[in-house]
């Protein structure tokens, strides 16, 4: 398992996902590249911000901020 | 990786080339006190830490003296490491030149780096980087180790913080939770902007914002002294603790301070009160006189008998005065007290004349020889004839008999005298008295003085049962006294701290809150779901952050632990536990021993060496985990405290260890006391090892001149 899914996993393990986003274990990505599919807008920011931070070109903070929030305003 | 070889060429005590080669695991090196140990150590860390200077003091002395004049020599330590199949050598060096006997010049030092790859391959490359390369800073910083003390490289509080957080478990999150921090206050400027675009609520908006800004800063304001107050509850307690094992002989200490002092109070004034000086007395206290009284006796004796005699000679006298005065007057009658003639009428002549005629030609009568008429004129004569005689001593009738009343004065003094008696005969009483006084309080004073001894002898061993100084046992009461009372304002400072962080808390929350609500009617809606995700996915990348740290600390704490029971094997030992503390901008990690969820009173120096190796042990452990790579480990004499059973109990454990492990003990060594020879015991035989050397110094040699000073190393 690649380092960023490692830090996915992480991430996705918390008990907020469950009890505030109702997202099931079982549902949940297992890799960034899938969480980047994912359909729930938290679990995808999430994983952007990976990729920004751990992916193979990393970003700087005002892109990873407009890349996040770009995709947050237009998901929710 | 694992070190290979060292070679150390004419450094200090190693002249010529002396080479170790070391196997994986665990490599010992035996070694008298100043044999040759430790000397190995710092050449070790001179080739990864020496600087460029005074390189002259590191030059043989044998080398050199076994040098011509104007001849040089390299002065080396090299190391030959195996890492990924590829084996790396490092050497440092210098040349030394002899200048004069005993004098040498030296060139800056140079490090050389080859690297060999698995087909034998070499390359010369910059040495600088490739130690650089092979051993991290960090690496080396829990890679070396000279004696017991450096061992506790832990009890700087943010030394175990730092640690963990090199860890990239643990600092991989780092950079999460801070870009996780700058989205959300992002978003939450983003939704702020546009509520503020609504003027309607503009006025309430502002107000709620300075109220907010007021709570915040008054929150962390009450969390600082909270912290602070929480810290020094815990060095109170810690004190206290310390204090508790001492208090009991403090207070009997105090109790019997108070009792010596007592005791040397009232020597004190006994020692006033007891007045020897006897001479004052003796002239002062007109003690001298004591005896006066029969020298009164006969002085009074005396003066009486001469008073007496006085008196006789001045009756007589009177009475010959009273004679005289009597015939005086007698005489006058007989003239009928017609006043007599003077004594020279008739004159001498005309008497001569009559006596020799027989004849008183006066009244013209016979005055035959033998008649009374004759005897009268004979009689006139002679008084004449005495008139004439000048007698000097003869007394004047008009003057006393004594001059002078001395008698008297020596009466009167006689009687002074006797009426002082009455005082003099107290003297004998009151030496008695006062000899009796002294003598009493000289004992008193002796009795004193032996329980002021037996006081002082049980204060002795009350201080010899203590563990710290007495000047310290003095204080432990006071400071007791007063670190409760410490203890009491602090747990109450905390209460009313977090009691008021909690209204703080509170208030903050329901200023948020409104602050939300107007977001709510004013802001956009995504902008304000977006900071909803934003304040989650900070919370989650915190929390994870958290967690990671926690894990690790978990970790690190079984893995020492495990270390710690395995070399203290049937010895009760505590648990090492390690405890995060939130200070103010920053996280530290605090180690302890502790016994039942209490901090160890005082672990011997052991128990904590043994500690600060498990827990070097562990860290070791884990990075090579995480790193999937073993570093080697050097330790100069970790073990002084322990003895041979132990090390011998700890090599054991060592040798099960992965990472390879270099050790330099002075243990297992027996100096024949007849011959001074020196030899490996027989207990070493049993220390599992993987290899083991002896350095020893080359016999004979003068301890006093470093130019017989050679170590020879020994492969067992």
């Amino acid at each position: 398992m690649a380092r960023k899914d490692d830090i996915l996993k992480s991430f996705l393990t918390n008990g907020l996902l469950e009890s505030k986003y109702e997202l099931k274990r079982e549902e949940l990505p297992s890799t960034v590249r899938e969480a980047l599919n994912s359909d729930k807008p938290i679990v995808k920011a999430i994983a952007l911000i990976i990729e920004g931070l751990d992916g193979t070109s990393p970003v700087t903070d005002s892109v990873l901020r407009n890349q996040v929030t770009q995709f947050l305003n237009e998901a929710l | 990786m694992i070190i290979r070889k060292i070679q150390i060429d004419n450094y200090l005590c190693y002249y010529d080339t002396n080479t170790f080669e070391l196997s994986e695991g665990l490599n010992i090196i035996l070694g008298e006190n100043g044999e040759g140990k430790t000397k190995f150590f710092e050449a070790v860390d001179w080739l990864f830490n020496g600087e460029n200077r005074e390189l002259e003091m590191l030059v043989s002395a044998k080398k050199l003296n076994e040098t011509e004049i104007r001849d040089s020599f390299r002065v080396r330590v090299s190391m030959t490491v195996e890492q990924y199949g590829e084996k790396s050598i490092i050497t440092k060096s210098f040349l030394a030149k002899k200048e004069k006997a005993n004098e040498c010049s030296t060139s800056s030092f140079m490090i050389e780096g080859i690297s060999e790859n698995s087909s034998g391959e070499r390359t010369q490359v910059d040495g600088t980087d490739l130690l650089k390369r092979i051993f991290p800073s960090e690496i080396l910083r829990y890679s070396m180790f000279k004696g017991e003390a450096e061992l506790s490289i832990f009890e700087n509080e943010d030394a175990l913080a730092t640690l963990v957080s090199n860890f990239p478990d643990v600092i991989r999150y780092d950079k999460y939770s801070e870009k996780g921090s700058f989205l959300r206050e992002k978003s939450e400027k983003a939704v702020e902007d546009s509520s503020k675009r609504n003027k309607k609520n503009l006025a309430d908006y502002n107000r709620i914002e300075s109220e907010i800004s007021r709570l915040q800063k008054e929150k962390d304001k009450y969390e600082v002294h909270h912290n602070s107050t929480i810290d020094e509850i815990r060095k109170i307690e810690e004190h206290l603790q310390d204090a508790e094992k001492n208090v009991s002989n403090a207070d009997a200490l105090d109790i019997l301070n108070k009792r010596i002092r007592g005791i040397e109070e009232k020597i004190s004034d006994l020692n006033v009160n007891i007045d020897e000086n006897y001479t004052t007395f003796l002239f002062d206290e007109n003690w001298i006189l004591v005896n006066f009284e029969l020298f009164q006796k006969e002085f009074a004796d005396k003066v009486s008998a001469h008073s007496k005699t006085r008196r006789e000679l001045q009756s007589n006298f009177d009475k010959q005065k009273g004679v005289k005065e009597g015939e005086k007057k007698a005489k006058a009658e007989l003239l009928n007290n017609a006043v007599p003639l003077p004594i020279g009428v008739p004159s001498k002549s005309h008497m001569e004349e009559m006596l020799n005629d027989e004849i008183c030609k006066v009244c013209n009568r016979e005055a035959k020889k033998g008649s009374e008429e004759y005897e009268f004129i004979m009689k006139r004569l002679k008084s004449y004839l005495e008139s004439q005689v000048i007698v000097d001593n003869e007394p004047d009738n008009a003057e006393p008999l004594f001059k002078f009343n001395y008698t008297n004065r020596l009466d009167n003094l006689s009687i002074s005298h006797e009426d002082n008696l009455k005082n003099l005969r107290l003297i004998r009483t009151k030496i008695k008295n006062l000899f009796e006084y002294n003598e009493a309080r000289k004992s008193d004073l002796a009795e004193l003085n032996e329980q002021l001894t037996n006081e002082k002898i049980e204060r002795e061993q009350i201080v010899g049962k203590s563990s710290i100084a007495e000047e310290k046992l003095i204080d432990v009461l006071k400071n007791y006294n007063a670190w409760q009372r410490d203890l009491k304002n602090r747990n109450q400072d905390q209460v009313d701290y977090a009691m008021k962080l909690k209204l703080i808390e509170n208030e903050l929350r329901e200023r948020k809150e409104d602050k939300d609500k107007i977001d709510t009617n004013s802001a956009n809606s995504f902008e304000i779901r977006t900071r909803n995700i934003f304040r989650d996915i900070e919370t989650i990348f915190i929390d994870t952050k958290k967690k990671k740290f926690d894990e690790f600390i978990d970790k690190l704490q079984n893995k020492s632990n495990s270390f710690f029971k395995t070399i203290n094997i049937d010895a009760f030992t505590g648990t090492i536990v390690f405890t995060q503390k939130n200070k103010v901008n920053r996280t530290i990690v605090e180690v302890e021993l502790q016994e039942d969820g209490r901090t160890f009173y005082k672990p011997n120096q052991s128990l904590l060496t043994s500690m600060h190796i498990s827990i070097l042990f562990a860290i070791s452990e884990l990075a090579s985990e995480i790193k999937e790579e073993n570093f080697p480990m050097i330790f100069d004499a970790p073990t002084s405290s322990f003895g041979e059973n132990k090390t011998a109990q700890f090599l054991n454990l060592i040798f099960e260890t992965e990472n390879q492990k270099i050790l330099l003990i002075k243990d297992f060594l027996h100096t024949d006391k007849a011959t001074k020879t020196l030899s490996i015991k027989k207990e070493f035989e049993s220390v599992r090892r993987n290899k083991a050397f002896w350095v020893k110094l080359e016999r004979p040699f003068d301890p006093n001149n470093l130019k017989t000073i050679n170590s020879q190393v020994i492969t067992l």
